[in-house]
């Protein structure tokens, strides 16, 4: 017979506000089998936990229902706590009464009510729980980063400087990310080059990071410990060994006229091209949708040219599959265009300032091209209209960002202070030059962020303008900026020869398709989603899935790289162990019933159905039947639901267990 | 008569087009019958509060239009508005109260009928474009408006605020070119086919009025437009009507006519000119078609 125990948390007053705890404890006290009922303020906290120790050994307790908040929350906490007064940690079962009950519901009398009936359902399910043993599973020590932009660099070095093996793949055909396109960075104006270039090298020559470029998460498969990880390495048509990295090819390339998506499309470069000077690796790529080799079968000059005979025209894209226990996704982020949108867009684009039809209206990631020595332009701050240089420059901040009509609420949080480096640079490079800044608010905490700010506007001459911008519209050469001043209540109009926009900060186009294969959350921006804001900021809610800088939202640098270490400290705090224990609720089959169909095989989305053979004593095969891996099963339940013989069930919640619940109401 | 035709709507003038508009109103009415759109006007119909009522007291501007929305609905499914402010007020009447249960119980309680919002409510320029259908206008057009170059004017109110008139793209709309384009004329690019003229301020705050409009009259002349076209009797009124105060007050000379949609269709469509009030303008448009050998 079992001693039920039953502990009603208040959680301060989040659940004893509209529920009658003392009401719910004393109608559990009454169901069968209960031995003891209590409701305490705050079961989490140690003289909870204590409570809940001692009152095991005292009351001799064989089952515990903690009536507290969502399992997600405090059900490891309960259960650890019933295995150290010596109770297998699976005969404890939370009855969640704050996120379905008090949290949602007003009326004190219906919501003790439900309580009660929530915690009677718990009851009746926790006394047909198996005492099960933790399975452990082996630990493979070797992570993947999905990013190879600051972020993903900082986790890789941090995770390969542990011993750890890392796999790092990345889209572009060079590591670096936005970072190696910025010019100078605040609030110290170090080159970003200078300081990013040597963490790149540093990457190509780990030991113990393999790195793909120019490759892409096919399918990922597998659990926290023991991911199999398909990645489609996108056929470069230059043999990555054989290459020296002499760039006679891109030199001698006929095809010299596309726009270089690394420049923001200022400059150009040829169909087989590195992204920039200090690419990583230095190894070109065919860019097949402009090659005239692909286009007409006609050229193959570089082909020619090659000394070492690295080019291959015939490669093809390759499946690699690699193994490993924990991954750090680090995607980064991608700028709001101002364009006109396609019609199925959450999004506007501006039209109120010409959908991205003015040449003199560019984005904030295009000026840090103008204005690095490595860019197009060696560094001068020229129009892309006419190659001039402008005079008079204007800063719009909260483009996209802030702007709820436009489809983004969120704020970007890194465009004032880029927007006041930005002013800077320009006033360093065009003394004569005079920069304006419409802004809404300045947002910019941070260890001497203020300050930097400060200087921007005493000491680099910049005129901040705290107001909107309504329209921009082109007039003869000047681009013309409507807006207002509102600390004086005044319209302003000012002749530009330049604007710059500080377009909002969004996820990564398709975040949301590798998110899918991934198997994690992500909000309605596409942005990934911590499993808590506040204390899990770097863990997916899916175990052994971590992540890295601005696909989780916006961040600079600074924030990007202490994310991207917290992120390794996280996987090597993983990789500590050769083992790890992972949850028994997994689901069993009953092979006596079980007619072999294999059903459950087809819809497990965990690949944890195997064909069990049946043999007799002379060792016939007598029949087949299905086999659960243990270590691989997900605990989702959808073979339990398939089963058409009802022989596949779910540890804690069994069709009994269920029909029981049911029954308590 | 009116049921043959295959398109039908309740006709909402609006207190401008029996007034200072009235060339709008004669020429709707003369086009719609050329191209055999019915328009049938709703009996009784009354002020839909435009411009002061909405600022004063939300529920009498909300019960104003939706009494006249409920009068239209007995008409016809469909309500045609001519004026960009009208046009505004009803489409926001539709907005609001479609969306707040509350607002919608107050006015029902005020108007003392039931609030259905069956009906919808549309600008004339949607009609022409999209229920007529611009390929039916090509075939209607017996006078290509060739050789004239028109700067569209589409002002705040029709456009605006995007997610409640739904005419056209919110901030670059191209409806009025679309029309003009099948009618033969020529449409100039210019920079302030989207600013305000300064409806409300017309008769309070002149000055204002007076700066807004020379700016827009300034940017039509100098993308080399002959005339302006306009979807809006307020705005008629700045452009047209201030127009001589204007050049006075900025020493120049525009004598820009100012036109409206339907009195420019209404030629290309063959009319005669006086049935669309081509004499009552101040800007007398009609040296300039006949230049281009219009009328």
């Amino acid at each position: 017979m079992s001693r039920l125990g039953v502990f009603i948390c208040h959680c301060g007053e989040n659940i004893s506000r509209t529920v009658d705890v003392e009401r719910v404890a004393a109608e559990a006290a009454r169901i069968s089998g209960v031995a003891f009922a209590t409701d305490y303020k705050y079961m989490c906290s140690d003289p909870g936990q204590t409570l809940l120790k001692n009152t095991i050994r005292e009351q001799r307790l064989s089952h515990v229902v903690v009536a507290a908040c969502s399992p997600r929350m405090h059900e490891k906490t309960f259960r650890k706590a019933v295995e150290s007064a010596g109770i297998n940690p699976f005969l404890c079962e939370m009855a969640n009464i704050r996120e379905h009950c008090s949290w949602v519901h007003e009326d004190r009398e219906e919501a003790t009510a439900k309580a009660s009936g929530i915690v009677a359902m718990m009851v009746e399910r926790v006394k047909q729980n198996r005492a099960l043993p933790t399975i452990t599973v082996p630990v493979t020590k070797r992570s993947l980063i999905i990013g190879g932009g600051i972020a993903g660099i900082q986790a890789a070095l941090d995770i390969a400087d542990a011993g750890h093996q890392v796999v790092l793949v990345e889209r572009e055909p060079s590591i670096g990310g936005h970072m190696a396109q910025l010019s100078e960075t605040f609030p110290t104006l170090d080159c970003s080059q200078c300081i990013m270039t040597p963490k790149m090298v540093d990457v190509a020559n780990h030991p113990n990071i393999r790195l793909y470029t120019y490759a892409e998460i096919e399918l990922v498969e597998g659990y926290i410990g023991n991911f199999q990880v398909t990645i489609r390495k996108k056929a470069r048509s230059v043999d990555e060994d054989k290459c020296t990295g002499c760039g006679i090819c891109t030199t001698k390339c006929p095809q010299k006229k596309i726009p270089n998506k690394f420049d923001q499309n200022l400059g150009m470069r040829s169909a087989i091209y590195v992204p920039f000077p200090q690419a990583v690796p230095n190894t070109p790529v065919i860019d097949r949708e402009n090659c005239t080799m692909f286009k007409t079968g006609k050229c193959g000059v570089c082909q020619k040219v090659c000394g070492p005979g690295a080019i291959d025209y015939t490669q093809q894209d390759q499946l690699i599959i690699e193994p490993v226990g924990a991954i750090v996704v680090a995607t980064g982020f991608d700028l709001y265009s101002i364009d006109k949108k396609p019609g199925n867009s959450p999004y506007d684009g501006y039209g109120e300032f010409g959908y991205g039809t003015i040449p003199d209206v560019i984005d904030g990631l295009t000026f840090e091209r103008l204005a690095s020595a490595s860019g197009p332009t060696g560094g001068r701050i020229l129009r892309p209209s006419d190659g001039r240089e402008p005079k008079q420059v204007v800063f719009i901040q909260c483009v996209g960002s802030r702007a709820r009509e436009k489809g983004i609420s969120y704020c970007s949080k890194i465009c004032c202070m880029y927007t006041a480096k930005q002013s800077m640079l320009y006033h360093h490079k065009m003394h004569d030059g005079q920069a304006y800044v419409f802004f809404m608010d300045a947002r910019v905490p941070g260890k001497n962020y203020d300050e930097f700010w400060r200087r921007a506007i005493e000491d680099e001459e910049a005129v901040y303008i705290r107001g909107m911008v309504s329209r921009l519209y082109q007039k003869g050469d000047k681009v013309m900026v409507m807006g207002s001043d509102i600390a004086v209540g005044v319209q302003v109009e000012i002749e530009a020869d330049l604007v710059v926009l500080a377009t909002a900060v969004m996820p990564q186009p398709g975040a949301d398709l590798l998110a899918q294969k991934l198997g994690i959350s992500y909000d309605k921006y596409n942005f990934y989603s911590e499993a808590h804001a506040k204390l899990r900021p770097v863990e997916c809610a899916t175990a052994g899935i971590f992540l890295a800088g601005a696909c989780q939202g916006p961040k600079d640098i600074p924030e990007s790289v202490s994310q991207a270490s917290a992120a390794a400290a996280k996987v090597m705090t993983l990789f500590a162990r050769d083992t790890m224990e992972r949850e028994p609720i997994v689901a069993r089959v009953r092979e006596n019933t079980c007619v072999g169909c294999f059903a459950c095989k087809k819809v497990c989305a965990y690949g944890a159905i195997e064909e069990k053979e049946i043999r007799d004593r002379q060792g016939n095969l007598i029949r087949k039947v299905a086999y659960v891996n243990p270590g691989v099963c997900g605990g989702c339940g959808t073979c339990q639901a398939t089963c058409p013989s009802k022989s596949i069930e779910l540890e804690g919640y069994t069709d009994e267990q269920i029909v029981a619940m049911i029954e308590a109401l | 008569m009116t049921a043959k035709r295959k398109l039908n709507y309740a006709y909402y003038p609006g207190c401008s087009l029996h007034a200072s508009a009235n060339e709008y109103d004669l020429s709707t009415r003369a086009l719609f019958d050329a191209l055999n759109i019915g328009l049938q006007e709703i009996p009784d119909w009354f002020c839909c509060g435009a411009t002061p009522a909405h600022n004063v007291d939300e529920l009498l501007s909300l019960s104003l239009c939706a009494k006249n929305i409920d009068m239209a609905e007995k008409v016809a499914p469909e309500m045609a508005v001519a004026c960009a402010s009208c046009f505004s007020r009803m489409k926001f009447t539709h907005h609001i109260l479609s969306k707040n249960e509350t607002k919608r119980r107050q006015v029902e309680k005020a108007i003392d009928a039931p609030v259905t919002l069956s009906g919808d409510v549309k600008h004339i320029l949607d009609i022409l474009a999209r229920d007529f259908g611009l390929k039916q206008l090509a075939k209607a057009v017996k006078k290509p408006l060739q050789g004239l170059k028109v700067a569209c004017y589409y002002g705040c109110l029709l456009t605006r605020p995007p997610e409640v008139p739904k005419l056209d793209d919110c901030e670059a709309p191209t409806i009025m070119e679309d029309l003009l384009h099948t009618a033969g004329a020529e449409t100039v690019q210019w920079t302030h086919r989207m600013e305000c003229c300064g409806a409300n301020f017309t008769l309070s705050r002149p000055a204002v009025v007076i700066q807004l409009t020379n700016a827009i009259l300034e940017s039509a002349r100098a993308a080399g437009a002959d005339c302006i076209m306009v979807g809006c009797p307020l705005c008629h009124g700045n452009l047209d009507i201030r127009q001589e105060e204007i050049e006075n007050k900025h020493r120049t000379s525009y004598r820009l006519p100012v036109l409206y949609i339907t009195q420019l269709l209404g030629l290309a469509a063959g009319l005669p000119a006086e049935k669309l009030g081509l004499d009552s303008q101040m800007v007398d448009p009609r040296p300039l078609l006949k230049s281009k050998g219009l009328i």
